[in-house]
């Protein structure tokens, strides 16, 4: 199992467009649409909502993991995306989001995808996994230093 | 070297747990303390605790979001948050677990009884927002009965106050429609809903049935709200007790729940609960019709203080639901205050935007426009967004407001019989009594709010 397995570079917008947490969630999850990730759009966006409404998983430090568990996600998959500005996300410390990971997992999945994410996760932890993120110049940059977790 | 043993466990299992995990484990590589975590997380459990492991350590940290079992650590000193708190501020957390370790609380029976009584507390709370939720969904089925039959009896009487009364007229069939029918049906559908959000559809039956003893024993809504717990706790009860030889399962849904629930709801409302609820109930009908200037007034005050003290939650919802159940005895004050302090927090959070711009952020005057139709639409979660962003002045000044607006409603003697629709319902013929003064109320209660937040709201730097 490897990173790119989950994330390629179609998975990667280095420059998100949204100004605030809503909008955010579904420019990520369009993304997983135009990739075919996911074959339900509306319910993708349902169960993100969801999640966030238990708990924002605006972890602090600059970093979101919005993630959804459904039926309706095909494969396990990340989407990343930076905003240059910082979006709003109600995190946990009050502070703007500037890197996004969008985690889609089906209802069934195995082990081995849920232990990379949980490394994926990790590594946020990092302060320099998240400076090389957010000094990445394109695509490619950003997939080295996942493929490097 | 001191060791601390933590759990991280969230609700999906794939994120959080992780990080919080690495957050401890980083913060204690930093801090020269030994550290394992285990991590509940949706691959089950990893990096699992020994029975050596806890009784080497010092201290425990919990960090779930779900729930955690404390069984394991009997005896130690245990720090239990929420994971958020780990992945934020993990130092604090292994600090806060070793000066509490060291200050020596860590006697079996002392942190046994701690985690029985927060458990017991978490449970209890689980218990709350059940009924609560219960509660709601009653009220929500009622709703639209309610809506019926109130505009049904309002048209009745553009025909004469008393043109109901001549049988084979209009206004009688619309009376008949209101009053007879969909009035008569509030009670058991509240009831009804009750239960079937407890007990699902075996809940219905016999929460109807309960509900319409206490319509018609003049238990009201109060004891509709009983009957509808009790069919429902009782229907899940008998559910789960009755155990049936599997080729009879089938009986149990069609004959034995609808029958013995609603046998016992029944005998219970007519013979235990009924005649003390009626008492109440009368006792409550004829303070209301026979209130003082003084009462009314107070009882304005606080409705209204209640509607906007959390903008739909739980407070405002129950003096909603004391409003509707109110219409069915055919009292209208209190549903008049009750929807024009639901409606003045955020008119006047809007018109405050609009006077006092250099009080608000860009996004705030903004949000101010919707606000305006919110306001009169009677939703009164418009005022979220600004209470959330400042609760601490921003409440206070749409309580007052509110409050105002109620007692003046109270005090005018305004009636209203619809249970929403802001002022969409107004235009409607004898929906409202005293329109002229309910509109002055409402824009007293804008006004006040508008300046209570003039003064409580400190000018913003540009």
């Amino acid at each position: 199992m490897e990173v790119n397995e989950f994330i390629n570079q179609n998975l990667i917008k280095m420059n998100l467009t949204s100004e605030d947490k809503d909008s955010v969630i579904k420019e990520m999850i369009e993304i997983m649409a135009e990739n075919e990730i996911i074959t339900d759009k509306e319910e993708v966006i349902k169960k993100a909502m969801e999640r966030e409404e238990k708990g924002t998983t605006g972890v602090g430090k600059g970093v979101a993991i919005p993630h959804v568990k459904s039926s309706a996600v095909k494969r396990p998959a990340v989407a990343f995306g930076r905003s240059e500005k910082g979006i709003d996300y109600g995190s946990m410390d009050e502070k703007p989001s500037y890197l996004f990971f969008l985690i889609t997992v089906p209802e069934e999945s195995h082990d081995e995808h849920l232990k990379l994410l949980a490394k994926l996760s990790r590594n946020l932890i990092h302060d320099d996994f998240r400076n090389s993120l957010l000094e990445a110049k394109d695509e490619e940059e950003v997939m080295s230093v996942l493929e490097n977790i | 070297m001191k060791k601390i043993v933590a759990v991280t466990s969230c609700p999906t299992g794939i994120a959080h747990t992780y990080m919080a995990s690495e957050s401890l484990e980083e913060a204690a590589k930093k801090m020269d303390v030994q550290m394992k975590v285990e991590t509940q997380g949706s691959v089950g459990v990893e990096n699992e605790l020994t029975d050596q492991d806890i009784k080497e350590a010092d201290a425990v940290i919990i960090a779930a979001d779900t729930n955690v079992s404390k069984d394991r650590f009997g005896g130690k000193y245990i720090v239990e948050v929420a994971v958020a708190d780990a992945i934020n501020d993990a130092e604090a957390l292994i600090n806060q677990a070793l000066e509490g370790a060291e200050s020596g609380k860590k006697s079996e029976v002392d942190s046994n009884l701690y985690s029985q009584v927060s458990d017991e507390k978490s449970k209890r709370k689980e218990k709350r927002t059940g009924a609560y939720k219960h509660l709601m969904t009653g009220v929500s089925f009622m709703l639209p009965f309610v809506v019926a039959g109130g505009l049904s009896i309002a048209l009745s009487f553009v025909f004469g106050i008393n043109a109901a009364e001549q049988e084979g007229s209009l206004a009688a069939a619309l009376m008949q429609i209101g009053g007879n029918s969909a009035f008569a049906l509030m009670v058991p559908i509240l009831a009804g809903y009750i239960a079937f959000s407890i007990a699902d559809r075996p809940g219905i039956a016999p929460g109807m049935i309960g509900g319409m003893l206490a319509s018609s024993i003049g238990a009201g809504f109060l004891g509709g709200i009983i009957a509808g717990f009790l069919a429902g706790y009782i229907t899940q009860w008998l559910k789960k007790t009755i155990k049936l030889p599997e080729n009879l399962q089938g009986l149990m849904p069609i004959l034995i729940l609808p029958f013995l629930a609603s046998l016992i709801v029944g005998l219970l409302m007519i013979y235990l609960i009924g005649p003390p609820v009626e008492g109440i109930m009368n006792g409550l009908e004829s303070w209301l019709q026979g209130m003082t200037d003084a009462n009314a007034v107070l009882l304005g005050l606080i409705l209204g203080a209640m509607m906007a003290f959390d903008m739909g939650g739980p407070v405002n919802k129950a003096a909603y639901t004391f409003g509707v159940g109110l219409l069915g005895s055919e009292i209208y004050g209190p549903m008049a205050a009750i929807m024009a302090a639901g409606m003045t927090p955020p008119l006047g959070l809007a018109l405050a935007t609009v006077l006092f711009k250099n009080r608000f952020t860009r996004q705030e005057i903004e949000a101010g426009k919707p606000a305006w139709f919110m306001g009169i639409s009677f939703i009164t979660e418009g005022a979220i967004p600004f209470a959330a962003a400042d609760p601490i002045r921003v409440i206070p000044s749409i309580m007052t407001g509110s409050a105002i607006t109620g007692a003046l409603s109270m005090l005018f003697g305004v009636g209203l019989r619809a249970p929403h629709g802001g002022i969409f319902v107004l235009p409607i013929p004898n929906v409202v009594t005293n329109l002229g003064f309910y509109a002055l109320a409402i824009i007293a209660g804008t006004i006040v709010t508008a300046f209570m937040l003039r003064i409580l709201k400190p000018k913003l730097e540009e």
